[in-house]
């Protein structure tokens, strides 16, 4: 495979392809007629699929350092170019990405019927959008991509939305927006100050990771403009309050892009740019113990507000705030492993939450509600989805076996070296996790069939099968047999620890994964 | 091109061409006029008439800048650099637009009147004194041949008593700003003896500025203040661009405004060069407070036309943020967002003007509700132009805001760009509603936007525009690299370190 892949020189032109293939798109989507626009999606969106396939083989073994990069000047004035790379963390993001973005045009398929050539052609602006924030190694070309991006969730939301739509997109908007815009101001600043130590202006990554220590005291206040975009992107309690707005309000395809891959951007921008351009000021006590607060304070509230809701999909959107403490909590412990643990929940939450989502959507087309209350005891009239259901469930909490199970399991034992007592409060999310799945299970599939509407329901059709398939095959392989994905990021998060402890002077470069600290 | 020494008649009349050319043109009109001034065929002619007198001064005007025209010796009068040129073609540009936007305009509101095209090309003269002016007398005798031809543009509408109101309203308030723009020159005039920038600038040569052209600047700052409409001297802006004709308010926001703030900067490159120290804290305090009040009370408009009085009172704001550096970077940054805002502004302008009758005063987002299902292309255009005025990646307006922000950043200045962003913030919660409205609402009526049509040269425009401002906003190293060689030209002594890195 991989020289199969050298004799088309695959690694030379795959990320530009990915990235201009959806945009090239959308031009037969909006001039052909609006009942070809899904299948013209389809098509692309499978295409995209199939040839970032290949990543997985092209990246099978890396240094952890970016690969397959391309760098291109794009506006030389400023130090702009068009520059894209990849790691470990970035292939899964993109492959996750990729893999979705099929399912979710298939997902959308009966749902969305009016207007479809715009939606589609937002689907696919969004596709790379998305994959353009996970490859670019420009800052600038990083911000751009990460703003564009909002502008078809932005429509996607409030067009194709719920009732509150309107609310829910521009608050999505503004929420985002207004982390981002800092983030702008610190990515000038820093270039600027490098480039007077250095005398170039760059905005390449590599060139700002290796000089970023020429902003000098100016580093908590970069840190925090970097970490309050990301932070309202994870979402990190307290900017989580768009979250449920955005992820109740949008269309199925929609919710399962926002949680499976848009709020990764959010942990995928620590992981990348906040914490190893400043290292000091990120894993200095003061704004550890701050994040790792906030981070325990989601996994618990997130949890316990899950717990409450009368509506599934605010069920599963509080859900991802708990999730994504986990990913945060792995981030700042630290060590390979937690860090390991982190990506593989941000992987693993992609699977099941994405599935979830979409389970969701497929019930409330039958049924026009959401409300928990409004069913019960209809595993037997749809076994088939009654059984997706439960299995999709139980690995979002954490079952061993499942996908869930291994990236929390990671992410606590990391953790627990360096930050045990947040290890132990976090285990108690797992609990939480179990405590609202099981009960809104419970309440969704089993009891007793007493509303009549439901006796009617019809179980899943092939299409939608079709959908939930891969997101099974997912969640169960990456349970069962993970190796194959640890072994893909794990460079990046030895990388990732290397260059964020190595900067603090504490960390020894030859220790290795599973051999105990000093 | 050999040297042109602007003290000769020959060589003036070669500097001043472009200048010349839109004057006779001027008075090609009205000589048209006197015979035909009856029917809307007359004043269609007139119209292509004043459009095509734009040619013979836009070729001029490329001739003396390819050919690198400069001037022999010390500066006098008027400039002959890179800077004039490219302020000029922003302002043929804006002018143009507003031609091609009022033909269909005035018809439909049956405002049939010819001479509205020469006072639109004496308007655009007084600009183009204006923003090349290299001696403040000149500036000012520009800035009134410009003020005045607007004055009678603005109440153009005689039916409208909101077009009276707009017209008395900005007369009134332009007068009490064109006094104190005199004072100031005369003040300066008594601190250094001279009324030529150049050599201001070569008696205000120290870091610190004698009592007498500190207030003489002061006085300056304010006159030109009122002409930028930046806060705390914006409060006309509103009334007047809202009673306006609408192709009209678009000619102020863009032509007028460019003018003002070419010349603005010209006075602070050239004139005060070296006491940056004694008027970028009033620049900044101008700008923050013009970004702060126009974006926070934009966000209470309901109506589209004041929404846009008020973002472009938030656009001064941030036109004044790109002076406050006062380098290379700095006027280049000027250049850009100019040249961004005046192409988003027409185009937005433009599309008002076919989204209601009687003066758009009442088009509100109410009204524009639904546009995208029955004028996809409108609504489209309209949402681009709010995503560039918002500065959004993809626009030009993108490129412009990175452009201010970057040189205030090379600068060490940080108040200013956060200040900055955080009222871009603001300004999203009015933009937005907009690309809200025309796409994600219903409309109120099932035969609202059955009129909305652009006429064939209103179209021409907006398309233009629209697909620049997308165009530049994806490749903008031409206009960036263009925009800094212009701006080198402006600060030919100065040291300045050119762009790169920090000082």
């Amino acid at each position: 495979m991989e020289q199969f892949l050298t004799l088309i020189g695959y690694q030379r032109w795959i990320l530009h392809v990915l990235l201009a293939l959806p945009l090239l798109g959308i031009v037969p989507i909006l001039f052909g007629s609006p009942r070809a626009a899904k299948r013209i999606a389809l098509a692309v969106t499978v295409v995209e699929f199939v040839l970032s396939a290949g990543l997985w083989w092209a990246l099978n073994t890396l240094p952890g350092t970016l690969q397959l990069n391309f760098s291109v000047p794009w506006i030389p004035a400023w130090g702009i170019s068009y520059a894209v790379g990849m790691d470990g963390i970035s292939l899964t993001m993109v492959l996750l990405t990729t893999l979705l973005m099929p399912l979710c045009v298939l997902g959308s398929w009966n749902y969305i019927t009016e207007r479809e050539r715009g939606y589609y052609a937002l689907l696919l602006t969004l596709l790379t959008g998305v994959i353009g924030v996970f490859v670019a190694t420009d800052l600038f070309l990083f911000y751009v991509f990460w703003e564009v991006m909002l502008i078809p969730m932005y429509f996607i939301i409030g067009i194709w939305g719920g009732r509150n739509r309107l609310y829910a997109a521009i608050k999505f908007f503004l929420f985002t927006m207004a982390g981002s815009l800092l983030m702008l101001v610190a990515i000038l600043v820093l270039a600027w100050r490098v480039a007077g130590t250095t005398g170039t202006l760059s905005f390449a990554y590599r060139h700002l990771l290796d000089h970023a220590g020429a902003v000098g005291g100016l580093a908590p206040w970069l840190f925090g403009a970097f970490a309050l975009a990301f932070a309202i992107k994870v979402p990190v309690f307290p900017f989580h309050t768009w979250l449920p707005d955005a992820h109740v309000e949008a269309p199925t395809a929609g919710s399962v892009l926002l949680a499976s891959v848009l709020l990764k951007m959010g942990t995928y921008g620590f992981l990348r740019f906040a914490v190893p351009f400043f290292p000091g000021v990120a894993l200095s006590p003061w704004v550890t113990n701050l994040i790792l607060v906030l981070a325990l304070i989601g996994i618990v509230y997130g949890a316990l507000v899950a717990m409450v809701q009368p509506d599934i999909k605010k069920l599963v959107a509080y859900s991802s705030v708990s999730h994504l403490g986990f990913v945060m909590l792995g981030i700042w412990a630290a060590t390979v492993q937690s860090v390991q643990g982190a990506l593989m929940v941000m992987i693993g939450h992609g699977f099941s939450t994405g599935a979830l989502f979409f389970l969701v959507g497929m019930l409330y087309e039958r049924r026009h509600t959401r409300e928990i209350s409004a069913y019960g005891g209809i595993a037997k009239v749809v076994p088939v989805f009654s059984l997706i259901f439960t299995v999709v469930a139980l690995s979002s909490i954490g079952l061993p076996g499942l996908n869930g199970f291994i990236g929390e399991f990671l992410v606590l034992l990391g953790s627990f070296r360096t930050q045990p007592w947040a290890a132990i409060i976090a285990t108690t999310g797992v609990i939480f996790a179990a405590a609202y799945l099981l009960w809104a299970l419970q309440r969704i599939i089993f009891n007793r069939l007493d509303k009549q509407e439901n006796e009617s329901l019809t179980d899943l059709t092939g299409r939608e099968l079709i959908v939930l398939a891969p997101l099974l095959a997912g969640i169960l392989w990456m349970g069962l047999y993970p190796a194959p994905v640890l072994r893909r990021i794990e460079p990046a998060a030895l990388r990732y620890v290397e260059t964020v402890r190595g900067a603090l002077g504490r960390y020894d470069v030859s220790q290795r994964p599973g051999e105990l600290p000093r | 091109m050999r040297p042109l020494d602007v003290r000769l008649p020959l060589d003036a009349t070669l500097a001043l061409l472009p200048e010349i050319l839109l004057c006779a043109g001027a008075m090609l009109v009205l000589l048209v006029n006197a015979w035909k001034h009856r029917t809307a065929a007359d004043s269609r002619l007139a119209g292509w008439i004043a459009l095509g007198s734009l040619v013979p001064s836009a070729l001029a005007l490329g001739w003396l800048w390819v050919g690198g025209a400069r001037a022999a010796g010390a500066p006098f009068m008027v400039a002959v650099d890179a800077f004039r040129f490219a302020s000029l073609a922003l302002i043929l540009v804006a002018t143009a637009a507003t031609i091609l936007l009022s033909l269909g305009y005035l018809e439909r509101e049956g405002l049939l009147a010819p001479e509205y095209y020469s006072l639109v090309l004496f308007a655009a003269a007084g600009m183009m004194f204006l923003a090349g002016a290299e001696d403040l007398i000149v500036l000012f005798l520009g800035l009134e041949v410009m003020s005045v031809s607007v004055y009678v543009l603005a109440g153009f509408n005689r039916g409208s008593i909101f077009s009276a109101e707009a017209a008395l309203k900005y007369f009134l308030i332009g007068a009490f700003a064109s006094a104190f723009l005199l004072y100031g020159i005369a003040l300066v005039w008594g601190a250094t003896g001279s009324s030529s920038l150049a050599q201001i600038g070569a008696v205000l040569n120290g870091p610190g500025l004698p009592l007498l052209a500190k207030l003489g600047l002061a006085l300056l700052l304010i006159g030109m203040g009122f002409k930028v409409a930046s806060v705390p001297f914006h409060m006309w802006a509103p009334d007047v661009y809202d009673g306006s004709p609408t192709p009209i308010t678009g000619f102020m926001a863009t032509g007028v405004k460019a003018a003002a703030f070419l010349a603005l900067a010209r006075i602070l490159a050239e004139g005060f060069p070296h006491a940056a120290e004694s008027w970028q804290p009033a620049i900044a305090a101008l700008a923050i407070a013009s970004m702060l009040l126009g974006n926070l009370v934009a966000l209470a408009q309901r109506s589209l036309k004041r929404l846009l009085a008020y973002s472009s009172i938030a656009h001064a704001g941030y036109l004044l943020a790109a002076l406050w550096p006062g380098t290379q970077m700095g006027l280049s940054a000027t250049l850009l967002y100019l040249v961004a805002y005046v192409l988003t502004t027409v185009a937005a302008f433009g599309i008002l003007a076919v989204l209601g009758r009687g003066g758009e005063r009442d088009v509100s987002l109410d009204a524009i509700a639904g546009l995208a299902r029955r004028r996809p292309w409108l609504a489209f255009g309209l949402s681009i132009c709010m995503l560039s005025l918002l500065g959004f990646p993809g626009t030009f307006g993108f490129v412009g805001k990175w452009a201010i922000l970057a040189s205030l950043v090379q600068e060490r200045q940080l108040l200013l760009p956060v200040v900055l962003v955080v009222t871009t913030l603001v300004s999203a919660g009015y933009y937005l509603p907009v690309v809200m409205a025309v796409y994600m609402r219903d409309p109120l009526r099932s035969d609202a936007h059955e009129g909305a049509g652009l006429p064939r040269p209103a179209f021409v425009t907006v398309a233009l525009a629209v697909g620049l401002v997308l165009l530049l906003g994806v490749l903008p190293s031409g206009a960036l690299a263009s925009a800094l060689t212009t701006a080198g030209s402006v600060l030919r002594d100065a040291a300045i370190p050119l762009v790169g890195y920090g000082r």
